[in-house]
């Protein structure tokens, strides 16, 4: 069976969230206890990094459907960044970019995390 | 005495021994002379008679209850008070009778005879009783068939009371007395045999204790009463010397048997406690193992393991620390509380690398930082880990309340539990799987067949469209759905979706998406609208992490252009003088966005049909498809064998795709639903073997 992990990184308020391996069906699981984590310690300003994702199937994706909605509700937001193109083409096959903003790097989607701050906070 | 006559017709036994009782008494009131020596010998064997078929009528009434010694022994000594008080009483008794008789006649008169029988038949019952709990504890827990000692002894017993008659002539008494001192001998050699005090009890061993100090001493009173007390002794001698004998005898046997049975119970005390705890671990592992074939509930068997534990090993806390994971969570907690057990879990993984010994380790908290943390103050505990196939799956944690060490034996009786609980707990562990897999499989059936029917049977046929469907479901059904629509005669439609998620959810989703399509196929023409109202009907029922990849398209006989709309579903490929077109329209995938965002982003592409034109609807099964390096089948190898086929039928260019991928992903197991799809059209042809046209209406060729 194909392998998957995740690990958490904190930048600041922001949490980045590395995966590893395959996500499809099986492995989601372990994706969806990372993220309710996340919220149960309220960040909701995560960062996912798909640098090492080799594969993701459309379980995998639906685990981000099931909590952006609670995240943006407590006006956070999952940022995707670092698709290899494989991975990107899926995403962007079902419209993704049309619902989360996808960086080329970790460094842009967390930057974009705190301009959004500072505009909010002025 | 009252009898029920109606049980003992066929009671031989009590008939018997009612005879013989019979016999005795109207002999003794009318015959019996104590100067007559033949006489005597006769009222010897009569008396023997009755004793014997006492005996062996209350032996069954005895045996046939369920044996508890320290009742038998408690009886015995009530039997023994009773006889007691029959001694002490006897002068008045007897004497005061005595002096009536005598007062009337000179000899003893009927009314005293009679007296007198009872007062001795009292005896007798209450000397019977006595024997019969003697052999009875004799033989309980022997091992060995030891009943030839008893025999001997018993007919020993029986020489020693019948020579008793002899006693008129002198010369002879020596017989009596040696009978009488080997029949003591034997109750000695035979006393010593007392195995039972083992199996009993250390609080039945202390009442024990005292109850044989007060019947032996009682035994030997009898025995001084019976040979002291003149009216006693004369009375017995008349109803019978051999009774007499026989009364000495068992005095005698219950002196030395009760005293022997005294230091015995001493010897055992110390031990007793050593005896019930091991008893009680067999007993625990007994039930245990029943319990393991019987429970196959994971969390019952925990809690049942943590119960038994804090028994085994005389703890007050008991948890199993499981490992989920990386993880370990406290589970099956008994009289703690999860969130002191949580401190302590973390106490000893802490510590853990530090006694790397086998089997269980100790730990005293005394050291441990934390412990004003902990609401209620715990002193020790014993740590077991819980092995199964050499792979540590957790440990068993025991812990006291006082501080007293947990000893050698009870980290051996831990060790051996948590032998036991790992292994059962394992199997338990390996049974629910097991019949998880069943579960899954008998619902991958169920969903497998509603894809199945929900699936066109047959392609709809159409002079100047072909039309090929190859569906190849993957074990875990993969949620892939294609339809075909004959709206009316000049308009087809066509869906292909692919749902996300496995298994039955899967395949409900897949039927419910089929219900959306075919009953908006025939209201809505547009593909877009189709699809914008699809995503609003699915609000409704969808998961937040579901979705549906779909496309849509309608093909216009007529207007001879095909509409088609996307959302997030793979491109619609089409084949056209050599080159292969990607159709893909802007579209978010149905279920991932309720909002206007949904609709605006969806786009319509339209296509003026050209003859020949092949158009390709697949899932990405196809184009995921892997090999045994986990490659993909590709995009790009993909158009390369449509494009190598695209002049030949579509059921040929579809035979062809389909043959390359199973013979790219043949060395790995096919993961998800392959679904492939072409359509051609073929421009009608005029008379003059001229393109026609004119907008001509399909015939279906039926």
């Amino acid at each position: 069976m194909a392998e998957f992990s995740t690990s958490v990184k904190e930048v600041g308020d922001i949490n980045v969230v590395y995966l590893k391996g395959y996500l499809d069906a099986h492995t989601a699981p372990v994706l969806e206890n990372t993220l309710s984590n996340l919220i149960d310690y309220k960040k909701y300003s995560i960062v996912v990094n798909f640098k090492e994702l080799a594969y993701i199937s459309s379980a995998g994706l639906g685990v981000f459907m099931a909590f952006i909605e609670k995240i943006r509700e407590n006006s956070g937001d999952i940022k995707l960044s670092s698709m290899s193109d494989k991975v990107f083409n899926i995403f962007d096959l079902l419209g993704f970019p049309l619902l989360y903003e996808i960086f080329k790097s970790e460094e842009e989607a967390v930057t974009k995390f705190s301009e959004t701050k500072k505009l909010e906070d002025r | 005495m009252i009898f029920n006559t109606e049980n003992l017709r066929d009671n031989i036994k009590v008939q018997t021994f009612l005879g013989n009782f019979t016999v005795l008494l109207i002999y003794k009131i009318f015959f019996y002379s104590p100067d007559s020596f033949i006489l005597s010998i006769l009222n010897e064997i009569l008396v023997i008679l009755t004793v014997v078929t006492l005996i062996l009528f209350l032996s069954d009434a005895v045996h046939s209850r369920r044996i508890n010694p320290l009742s038998m022994v408690m009886n015995v000594g009530i039997l023994n008070a009773v006889i007691f008080f029959m001694i002490t009483f006897s002068g008045t008794l007897m004497g005061g009778f005595s002096e009536i008789s005598n007062g009337t006649s000179g000899n003893p008169g009927i009314l005293f005879s009679l007296i007198s029988f009872l007062y001795s038949f009292v005896i007798i019952g209450s000397l019977a009783y006595i024997f019969l709990v003697f052999k009875e504890l004799f033989f309980l827990k022997q091992k060995k068939n030891v009943s030839t000692y008893f025999n001997t002894m018993v007919v020993f017993f029986m020489l020693a009371s019948l020579t008793s008659v002899l006693k008129k002539v002198p010369d002879l008494g020596y017989i009596r007395d040696t009978f009488f001192i080997i029949s003591i001998l034997l109750i000695v050699i035979n006393s010593i045999k007392i195995s039972w005090i083992a199996f009993i009890i250390k609080k039945e061993k202390i009442s024990l204790l005292v109850l044989s100090v007060i019947i032996s001493i009682l035994f030997v009173v009898n025995i001084i009463n019976g040979a002291q007390s003149d009216s006693y002794s004369q009375t017995m001698i008349q109803f019978s010397a051999g009774l007499n004998q026989f009364f000495k005898i068992m005095m005698v046997y219950g002196a030395i048997y009760f005293s022997i049975l005294f230091f015995t119970t001493l010897f055992h005390i110390p031990t007793a406690e050593a005896f019930d705890r091991k008893a009680q671990e067999v007993n625990f592992l007994q039930y245990f193992s029943k319990l393991i074939t019987e429970s196959l509930d994971f969390k019952d068997l925990a809690e049942t393991v943590t119960d038994i534990t804090t028994k085994v090993c005389d703890a007050h806390a008991s948890w199993i620390i499981w490992k989920d994971g990386d993880d370990f969570k406290s589970i099956a907690n008994k009289n703690i509380g999860y969130y002191d057990s949580n401190i302590i879990t973390r106490f000893i993984l802490q510590n853990l690398q530090r006694k790397s010994g086998e089997g269980t380790m100790v730990f005293n908290l005394n050291r441990f930082e934390n412990k004003s943390q902990l609401s209620e103050e715990f002193f020790n505990i014993a740590v077991a880990s819980l092995k199964a196939h050499n792979e540590l799956k957790g440990f068993l944690v025991a812990a006291r309340k006082v501080n007293l060490n947990f000893d050698d034996e009870d980290t051996n009786a831990m060790d051996t539990f948590s032998d036991y609980a790992s292994v059962a707990i394992e199997n338990s562990k390996l049974l629910e799987e097991s019949i998880e897999k069943e579960r899954l499989e008998k619902e991958l059936d169920v969903a497998r067949e509603i894809q199945r029917k929900i699936l066109p049977s047959k392609n709809p046929e159409y002079e100047n469209l072909t039309i090929s469907s190859v569906f190849i479901p993957a074990f875990e059904v993969g949620g892939d759905y294609y339809d075909f629509f004959e709206i009316d005669d000049n308009k087809f439609g066509f869906v292909i979706a692919d749902v996300s998620g496995k298994g039955i959810s899967a395949a409900f989703i897949m039927a419910e998406v089929k219900g959306i399509f075919e009953s908006l196929s025939k209201t809505i023409e547009s593909p877009k609208e189709i699809l914008i109202k699809a995503n609003e009907i699915l609000e409704r029922t969808l998961d937040r992490k579901n979705f549906v990849s779909a496309a849509y398209g309608v093909l216009d006989f007529n207007k001879e252009v095909l509409r088609v709309a996307r959302a997030g579903h793979c491109p619609i490929i089409l084949l056209r003088n050599n080159i292969a077109e990607n159709l893909r329209p802007s579209g978010i995938g149905l279920g991932l966005n309720f909002s206007r965002h949904f609709a605006d982003t969806l786009e319509e592409t339209e296509i003026k049909l050209k003859d020949e034109d092949t158009i390709v609807l697949y899932t990405d099964g196809i184009t995921e498809a892997k090999n045994s390096a986990l490659e993909d089948f590709g995009d790009k190898y993909f158009e390369e064998i449509l494009l190598d086929n695209y002049e030949k039928s579509v059921s040929e260019i579809s035979n062809k795709v389909i043959h390359a991928v199973t013979l790219f992903s043949q060395n790995n197991p096919q993961h998800d639903d392959i679904t492939l799809v072409i359509l051609k059209w073929k421009q009608k042809l005029n008379i003059d073997g001229e393109k026609e046209w004119q907008n001509l209406a399909p015939q279906l060729k039926k």
